[in-house]
């Protein structure tokens, strides 16, 4: 069957956006099962954090990797079984109310899901309330919520005290990210993490499954 | 003792003033209370439930109404310049961005194709619009995007800043602002994802984008030279917390050339420019200073941005503004904490002069009082000779 799978990983590290497509659909033709060439391009993922954190790779090369990762999951989805992804948990991501930016909160859904993890993204600009529906019924253990604007960021205490009303909080750990936040913030808005990017997100969202 | 605009113009030119000068960063919410003037109806209209109702109805059919929310925009600079003189600061970031209208009662859509949400404070005042997505996605969307109102604009600058330069321009030294920089308005207008891809994959058509704004931007600098604005400033955020967006080699691959056009021109028509970057810039500090920007700003502390080593960096070669926080010094900290926030900025980055003290953001949040605190302990601290004593 050959070395798909790495070739893959390769693919992904390198960020061959042209490449990734053609190289899947071959890796199905040659016998790889659709599971083991995912778990090529998830390797591939990391090694892209790996990269971030080094100072090799930056926002544009996260961002970039997660559009190979997406051309790639385009040809390879069709194959999968259901349930074989997002067996780490499930995380339900969103931008807080008010605010509207999602580069970040769009590069940590890819990290997430490509480490592993179910995630729920619920897009911009949401209410609490929904919110705390999404755990509720996707029974969730992670939140993680983006805030750039500092003007937004009661919207984060509004989020704990919905989830403390709905006898969910103690079911959850919730994450923070984004422009103003600091670890001061956090503390006073009663989340227990804040993260400085999309690879630390993984990081932080996996110690809280530990 | 000097004039305002005197001890600016020596900060820039990294000499010494008679004192820290200071700066006054756009903050549109503010300057009516500063003011005490009522908001502009504008905004309550838009929130008037049966006004929206009608406004979603009309807005759609009227085509290029940049005119409608140019009635207010033109205040803004007015305002700015007037509240930046009460508050006694020695300059301010004057905009004037006449380049919306109104898509429906909640979503304005600019000249560049990007949509942003109406954002109205609880006082009834406009603020900055908030970018929610673009408009051009394709080669094809750009060359169907009608440019006309684009090539109007810098007519519409010059007008209002020879005004605001009349009346302001001898208290006041002037930073107009009257467009987004090169990167924004090339990723905004189609998203940051596919922006990144057409960097890959549609380079022709990001490079035939970036080249057309830049010969918009030099054109705004024409305007605003011919209104008798001292300087500009360039605003492109290319970075966010953990450092720039884009690799700094894609970064001047992309940017390099043009960044140092709009520079040469600055300087050919006499102007000063200033390069306004948010987040962690560090690694793009000594690069701003060989593009030729005269002022680095905003500095931001949340983005581990220091004074002492921008200046240790960069201080012989840019004047530094900003660095004052706005996530808690200038919104609720107490008076005693502002002021020390000041003297750890001016002895940091004061000596020598080549600095100007200011606030690294604006929104609605940050207090007036607070600002009056910290013009009031500039001008207690930052005396040449600097003698900050034990309490430093």
């Amino acid at each position: 069957m050959g070395d798909y799978p790495e070739r893959l990983t390769k693919a992904i590290a390198d960020l061959e956006l042209e490449e990734i497509a053609p190289l899947v659909q071959e890796g199905l033709d040659a016998g790889e099962t659709a599971t083991d060439l995912l778990g090529g391009m998830c390797i591939g993922m990391s090694k892209v954090g790996e990269l971030f954190e080094e100072g090799e790779y930056y926002l544009a090369d996260l961002v970039l990797a997660g559009e190979v990762m997406k051309e790639g999951l385009a040809v390879l989805e069709p194959h999968l079984e259901a349930g074989s992804q997002g067996q780490k948990g499930t995380v339900v991501l969103c931008t807080v109310k008010g605010d509207i930016h999602d580069i970040g909160k769009n590069l940590v859904a890819t990290m997430l899901s490509s480490s592993g993890f179910k995630v729920v993204d619920l897009g911009v600009d949401v209410p609490e309330s929904a919110i705390v529906e999404a755990v509720r019924t996707n029974g969730a253990t992670g939140i993680g919520l983006s805030v750039l604007l500092t003007s937004m960021v009661d919207s984060i205490s509004e989020v704990v005290s919905a989830l403390n009303a709905a006898g969910l909080r103690d079911g959850v750990k919730i994450a923070i990210g984004g422009a103003c936040t600091t670890p001061e913030l956090a503390e006073k808005m009663g989340v227990d993490a804040i993260g400085r990017d999309a690879v630390e997100a993984v990081r932080i969202f996996e110690g809280f499954c530990s | 003792m000097s004039s305002s605009v005197e001890r600016v113009r020596a900060a820039l030119e990294l000499r010494e003033p008679d004192r820290v000068p200071t700066f006054d960063l756009a903050n549109e919410l503010l300057d009516g209370v500063i003011l005490g003037r009522k908001p502009t109806p504008m905004g309550p209209l838009l929130q008037n439930p049966r006004i929206a109702k009608v406004a979603d109805r009309l807005l759609p059919r009227l085509d290029n109404q940049f005119w409608l929310v140019d009635l207010t925009a033109r205040q803004i600079p007015v305002m700015g310049a007037a509240a930046a003189v009460k508050m006694g600061y020695d300059s301010a970031w004057i905009p004037y961005l006449p380049f919306l209208r109104l898509r429906d009662s909640r979503t304005l859509v600019d000249l560049f194709g990007r949509v942003s949400d109406v954002y109205i404070d609880e006082r009834g005042n406009i603020g900055n619009p908030i970018y929610r997505e673009g408009l051009i996605k394709s080669p094809a969307d750009w060359k169907a995007w009608d440019k006309g109102p684009i090539f109007r604009h810098p007519v519409k600058v010059n007008k209002v800043f020879a005004d605001v330069q009349a009346e302001y321009g001898d208290r006041l030294y002037i930073f107009g602002f009257s467009n987004y920089g090169l990167f924004e308005t090339a990723w905004q207008p189609m998203g940051f994802e596919r922006f990144v891809v057409a960097v890959r994959r549609e380079r022709d058509f990001i490079r035939r984008l970036i080249r057309f704004y830049e010969d918009l931007f030099c054109e705004l600098l024409e305007a605003k030279a011919d209104a008798g604005v001292p300087a500009a400033v360039y605003t492109d955020d290319l970075a966010y917390k953990s450092g720039p967006m884009l690799s700094p080699r894609l970064i001047d691959e992309l940017f390099g050339d043009s960044y140092r056009r709009i520079t040469e021109t600055a300087h050919a028509l006499g102007m000063k420019i200033l390069m306004h970057s948010c987040g962690n810039t560090y690694s793009l500090l000594e690069w701003f200073a060989d593009c030729g920007f005269d002022a680095v700003h905003p500095l931001e502390p949340t983005a581990g941005m220091e004074l002492a080593k921008v200046k240790e960096m960069v201080g012989d070669r840019m004047c530094i503004i900003g660095n004052i926080d706005v996530s808690h010094i200038l919104v609720d900290a107490t008076k005693e904490e502002v002021f020390a926030a000041v003297r750890r900025a001016i002895r940091e980055a004061g000596p020598g002069g080549g600095y100007i003290l200011g606030p690294d953001h604006s929104h609605p949040r940050v207090s007036v009082e607070r600002l009056r605190w910290m013009v009031e302990a500039a001008g207690r601290y930052g005396s040449y000779p600097l003698d900050l004593g034990e309490q430093a």
